[in-house]
């Protein structure tokens, strides 16, 4: 198409480009005038992330074409701060907690900008009308609500304070820690100057697409490259046969996939070829033209038929499509259910969703000239994407570079590595060329790695006061076509029942199954929320039979500290009995349990989680990865999970820590530096962390299992801690007392219980270097040895510390329509002592917005075929402003001995309570339980139809 | 793929006429460009007449009873339009919940109507008035009632030649205007079921609109007619074998056939009890 010239006015400038007229107003921003700030969530107007001001209204640039802005004022968030100064609503966002993975931030505040010029004193109602546009996948709005809620207070002078460092309390324990700093990243992230992986551009880059398989289950016959190979602007393309046998995976005994489909496809989507071109639309046009012929299976689609006679095959190494049966059994269950006064059997059904970040996956890659692939990847674990690259490339780890940019969020779906990062290397080795490939919103789906969905039959026995008897659990996993995560996924939808309640008796069988449909993996909670929601439902029913109060059953079975669960999990703090006590008072549940009218309703869920994984996803030592392992398993780390050095400037005023930590929203990067600052005894704003390039940083294995704040946390102080060891005998010296008697703090050292007699802690640093050249310090952390039991799985669920939660939902549902209005929550939890409180409770609102969605609409639905049908954000719904409910989120005082600061997790068990309280609620108002998820008006109408109908059914037959 | 810019109607028409069945009309473009560019490459032989540099098109007046919104008309436009959403205020309820705010300021009603989508939210409210539409060819103009344009789904009765210049609401006194749109978020839902209603109160005849209920947007007849009559109904169950008659919903990904009619009974049913002695509770 022929391109004109266009001229409009860019945050006050003139800016002329020549474009095709139908070119996105997005993708002009981005790439031809690198404001890379307006981000690109979805490409279809659902999401808000690409919102700029067009004449002062908002629109989504991804549906603007070019030729409609000629002569238009355009203002992006590039064009708010005036001379690098925040305008009040950039500060609100830094210090109230409206920033996370800052993917949304840029089109949110561009969204409130927009209110607040119209509008300077805004009510709550109209704050979230003007924010419906822009979805928030990690905050549950809370902090975005009120960061435009009291704009105000930064306005003029007020702002000073507000950045000013907090003042020394020397009371406080400590400094640092269990204090709300605003993320170190918050700024870039409000300014749109935070680089993410697609706002990666190098010189001399090209673009690659993946050509996904047309259907769910097939042979491939033929591909013909020879028409898109000839078309302009194309640079290569690769198919199997182009690429190495090599499979790849996650779990080492079941890598099942292929770089690029050989022979089978196993979804639609699969990727079978990739085309390297100039430009995007090249890349998709090249698509079209590759010609692929390929014998259609008929395909498996619904685990329980897969697992019948004669159902198709997806794998011939899974005999009758079971990836793994987990089979295990504690205690005398026999007896346990004999011994139970009332036993109560229920089927539930969990469902298909997507963690759906707000930010698309996203690889760039390109070669040094000494052989080493630079890979910058939207990846949760930087570390295993290094090594499955080293595995696949057949290259040494050493020779691997991964640059993790800013992450717009990840909740499991980016902690595998994708088909793009092995893809983007390989056309980059082929071309020569850099090379950035970015998934489609739909691609996204189509690479799949969402929640498993769980057919769940659940049977619990307990005695006449409630307690726990005995409980089985019978679980089918519906995989999709690949093992990913799934493995250890179908050992947590286990392993993790036994952590919050005592279980004397427990059996679990669970079976993950392989469909013709794009892999499961690993999401928030790690197979874990649908088990947890149909446990605490299953409890809830019981409580009902036996006329007891459903917090008091659970507090009449709740873990206590310092037990071995019935699997050999190591439960060290626990003050789960204190979160339930907390939200039944808080909650004034004893007010409205039983008391509200119909289609009110209340509801109680719990759940905890793992605060790290006692054992890595591989075993042995970091290694060649394709080499075997060399070491046997020995219920032992090998290596440390978390590492990390702390490296003072030359003038000490400065300190760099490196640790390879991901943080990709959660705000990893800001409890790390607390943690380090504490141990150093200087403030959090004199550390810059380095945590995005393995060149610089050493290894952490990641963002998953809810490990970074008690692993990462542990390495980053013992680091700062081998600083200050390092500059004790030059304080001493300076001090004129021994080195054992040097502290530091508030930046200075001082001999202990004399902190009037201080030497300035860049004075030491100095002298060090002065006498020893770099003053540096290096800290890791490895896991316990021993932990778990001696049966087969027993690493999973391993932990070195349990984190605990209760929430109460509150509900409002319409009887008529069946729609469902989560009103509010009350939730308390034991992470341990927060590092960062305001970080805590947006982990907090984040899992209960987030899993509120996964409760009553978030659903991946197929057709027969094996097509997803709603692979976007307008039929695959993610939660609203609106519909966000009112959170009170509250902590309980609790110290993990195994945690660095008596820290513990929040991540992931912030979502376990969520599932069960809106079920309960939604139970407790309509009178009628849904069992399956998502909990839709259209199967709460059928419920209460089917109710109704039953009990008219008897006096109908009486009149007959 | 050619993208035209003219900068009158007139220019419109006569490279819309000279496009032959390539050529396709852009307002606002937010349906055009979702997935853009991925599926840039569907549209090669399309000749795009777009209409934005047309800026008379973008007017909205109001005389005489007559609300007169252009084909660059946005939502957003006539919310903020005093006039409009006085006269007509079904629109102003009916445009602040199609999509967002971003899709308000840019979208078209013009687009809502041509794009024939059955889930329309603007079509709805624009139904339940008195709606003409004015579709411009170079050979003139032709006018054609809002509710006999569509003709099956995603199909009406405009030309391949034709432009919507303008969408006419002649203005009646009216003792009911009622517009709900049920979706299962709440906000940025697309219609599950939509219902709009108006009781003229000159000669008390009425205007039953539902969308994503059937093939189109569509008037409904036969409740219509049932109100006309002033039937009494005893309950919500009792006006769906009436809704059977006027529309047909389906079982799609966002909500079911028997939802759809239930709960269209439901609205239907506590609309009309509250404003109407006759129906009954």
């Amino acid at each position: 198409m022929a391109q004109c010239l266009y001229t409009f006015n860019v945050n006050g400038h003139s800016q002329t480009v020549a474009a095709d007229p139908l070119e996105s107003l997005a993708d002009v921003l981005r790439d031809r005038l690198h404001l890379t700030g307006t981000k690109k969530g979805c490409g279809a107007g659902d999401c808000g992330a690409c919102t700029v001001l067009i004449d002062g209204s908002p629109v989504n640039t991804c549906l603007t074409p070019i030729g409609t802005v000629n002569g238009r004022e355009i203002t992006t968030i590039e064009g708010l701060a005036v001379n690098g100064e925040l305008t009040p609503l950039q500060k609100a966002f830094v210090h109230e907690g409206g920033i996370q993975c800052g993917f949304c931030t840029p089109g949110m505040v561009i969204s409130a900008t927009h209110l607040l010029n119209d509008n300077p004193s805004p009510t709550t109602d109209e704050i979230k009308e003007a924010l419906t546009g822009n979805l928030c996948r990690c905050t549950g709005y809370g902090g975005i609500l009120r960061a435009v809620q009291r704009c105000d207070n930064y306005r003029g002078d007020g702002t000073c304070a507000k950045k000013a460092e907090p003042p020394a309390d020397k009371s406080r324990k400590y400094d640092n820690v269990n204090i709300s700093i605003p993320r170190v990243d918050a700024a870039d992230k409000v300014t749109g100057r935070a680089v993410y992986t697609a706002d990666v551009t190098l010189p001399n880059m090209a673009y690659g697409k993946l050509l996904g398989s047309p259907v769910a289950h097939g042979i491939i016959k033929k591909i013909d490259i020879s028409k898109a190979d000839a078309l302009p602007g194309v640079l290569t393309i690769l198919t199997g046969a182009d690429v190495t046998d090599t499979l790849h995976g996650v779990s080492p005994a079941r890598y099942d996939e292929e770089i690029l489909a050989k022979t089978k496809v196993r979804h639609i989507g699969e990727p079978i070829a990739a085309v390297a071109a100039i430009d995007e639309a090249t890349c998709k046009k090249a698509l079209s033209l590759i010609d692929v012929e390929i014998e259609p299976l008929t395909p498996v689609l619904d685990p329980m038929q897969a697992v019948a006679d004669g159902a198709p095959i997806v794998h011939e190494r899974y005999k009758g499509n079971i990836n793994t049966h987990v089979e295990q059994e504690f205690g005398d269950l026999e007896k346990g259910f004999a011994d139970s006064y009332h036993v109560r059997e229920e089927e539930f059904i969990g469902n298909h969703i997507q963690q759906a970040p707000m930010e698309p996956h996203a690889s760039v890659a390109t070669w040094d000239h000494d052989g080493t692939l630079v890979l910058y990847s939207s990846t949760q674990v930087p570390h295993y994407v290094q090594y499955m690259m080293a595995h696949v490339l057949h290259i040494p780890l050493g020779k691997i570079r991964v640059i993790r940019p800013a992450v717009g969020g990840g909740f499991g779906g980016k902690a595998a590595t994708s088909p793009i990062d092995i893809c983007s290397a390989l056309l980059s080795k082929a071309t020569g060329r850099p090379i950035k490939m970015v998934y489609t919103r739909e691609e996204t789906f189509t690479y799949g790695r969402g929640r498993h969905k769980q057919y769940m039959k659940f049977k619990l026995g307990v005695d006449k006061e409630g307690r726990i008897k005995a409980f089985k659990s019978e679980i089918y996993l519906d995989g999709g076509a690949y093992s990913s995560f799934g493995v250890a996924t179908a050992y947590y939808a286990g392993s993790m029942i036994p952590t919050l309640y005592h279980l004397p008796a427990y059996r679990y069988d669970g079976y993950r199954i392989m469909t013709n449909k794009p892999a499961c993996g690993a999401m928030r909670g790690h197979g874990v929320p649908q088990p947890r929601f149909a446990f605490e439902c299953l409890l809830n029913m019981v409580a009902d039979d036996i006329g007891m109060d459903p917090v008091e059953i659970r507090l009449r079975n709740a873990m206590d500290a310092n037990t071995m669960t019935v699997n050999d999990l190591d439960i060290g703090s626990c003050e789960y009995k204190a979160t339930l006590e907390q939200v039944r008072e808080k909650s004034d549940w004893n007010n409205k349990y039983g008391k509200l009218p119909a289609g009110k309703g209340i509801g109680i869920g719990c759940g905890g989680f793992v605060s790290g994984a006692g054992y890595c996803i591989y075993r042995g030592q970091v290694q060649l990865s394709h080499e075997k392992p060399r070491e046997h398993f020995q219920k032992k780390s090998i290596f440390p999970h978390a590492n990390a050095i702390a490296k003072v400037s030359e003038d000490g005023m400065a300190v760099v820590l490196m640790i390879g930590a991901a943080d990709i929203g959660q705000g990893s990067d800001t409890v790390l530096v607390q943690m380090c600052a504490e141990s150093l005894g200087i403030p959090a704003s004199r550390i810059r962390m380095r945590s995005e390039d393995s060149d610089i940083s050493p290894i952490d294995l990641g963002a998953y299992s809810s490990r970074i704040t008690l692993m990462g946390g542990h390495a980053v102080s013992r680091a700062g801690t081998a600083v200050v060891e390092k500059m004790k005998p030059y304080a001493a010296k300076l001090l004129g007392c021994d080195p054992s008697e040097v502290e530091a703090r508030h930046a200075t050292m001082f001999p202990r219980g004399n902190e009037s007699h201080t030497v300035l802690w860049e004075e030491v640093a100095r002298q060090y270097f002065n006498d020893k050249g770099p003053l540096v310090g290096t800290g890791c952390y490895k896991p316990p040895d021993g932990l778990g039991g001696d049966y087969k799985g027993a690493t999973v669920g391993t932990s070195p510390a349990y984190s605990f939660g209760s929430a109460v939902c509150e509900v409002n549902v319409d009887l008529e329509t069946g729609k469902v209005k989560v009103e509010k929550f009350t939730d308390y939890h034991d992470c341990g002592t927060p590092i960062n409180p305001q970080s805590v409770h947006g982990q907090v609102e984040g899992a209960i917005v987030m899993s509120t969605g996964e409760t009553i609409m978030e659903d991946i639905q197929f057709d027969e075929k094996g097509n997803i049908l709603n692979p976007n954000l307008h039929g695959y719904l993610l939660m609203t402003i609106k519909d966000a409910p009112e959170i009170f989120s509250g902590l309980v005082d609790s110290y993990e001995s195994r945690g660095p600061f008596g820290a513990k997790e929040i991540g992931e068990g912030s979502t376990l309570p969520v599932l069960g309280a809106v079920a309960h609620a939604i139970a407790n108002a309509t009178g009628v339980w849904i069992k399956d998820l998502p909990i839709t008006p259209e199967k709460i109408l059928n419920a209460l139809r089917k109710k109704q109908e039953s009990a008219e059914a008897p006096s109908l037959a009486a009149t007959r | 793929m050619r993208v035209c810019m003219p900068t009158t109607l007139s220019d419109a028409c006569s490279m819309l006429a000279d496009a032959g069945t390539a050529g396709r009309v852009m307002a606002g473009g937010t349906d055009l460009l979702v997935d853009w560019p991925q599926r840039a490459h569907e549209h090669d032989d399309t000749i795009w007449i777009d209409l934005s540099r047309v800026t008379p098109l973008r007017r909205i007046t109001c005389a005489d009873h007559v609300l007169r919104l252009g084909a660059l008309t946005t939502y957003w436009d006539v919310v903020q339009s005093e006039q409009a959403a006085e006269a007509f205020p079904l629109l102003k309820q009916a445009a602040r919940v199609v999509g967002s705010l971003q899709i308000q300021t840019r979208g078209t009603w013009a687009g809502n109507i041509m794009n024939g989508s059955p889930a329309a939210d603007g079509v709805l409210a624009l139904m339940a008035y008195d709606t003409t539409i004015e579709l411009r060819s170079t050979a003139g103009v032709r006018r054609v009632s809002l509710d006999t344009f569509y003709t099956g789904y995603r199909s009406t009765v405009a030309r391949a030649d034709e432009i919507l210049e303008s969408i006419v609401l002649r203005r009646h006194r009216y003792r009911i205007q009622y517009f709900e749109k049920i979706g299962t978020r709440q906000a940025q839902a697309i219609t599950k079921v939509g219902l709009a209603l108006t009781q003229d109160s000159a000669d008390h005849s009425w205007r039953v609109v539902m969308n994503s209920m059937a093939p189109t947007v569509t008037r409904c007849p036969a409740l219509e007619g049932v109100l006309s009559a002033q039937q009494p109904m005893a309950g919500p169950d009792a006006w769906l074998p009436i809704i059977d008659a006027d529309v047909s919903p389906i079982d799609d990904l966002r909500s079911t056939s028997r939802y759809r009619r239930v709960v269209a009974a439901r609205l239907l049913h506590s609309a009309l009890a509250d404003r109407c002695d006759w129906i009954g509770q």
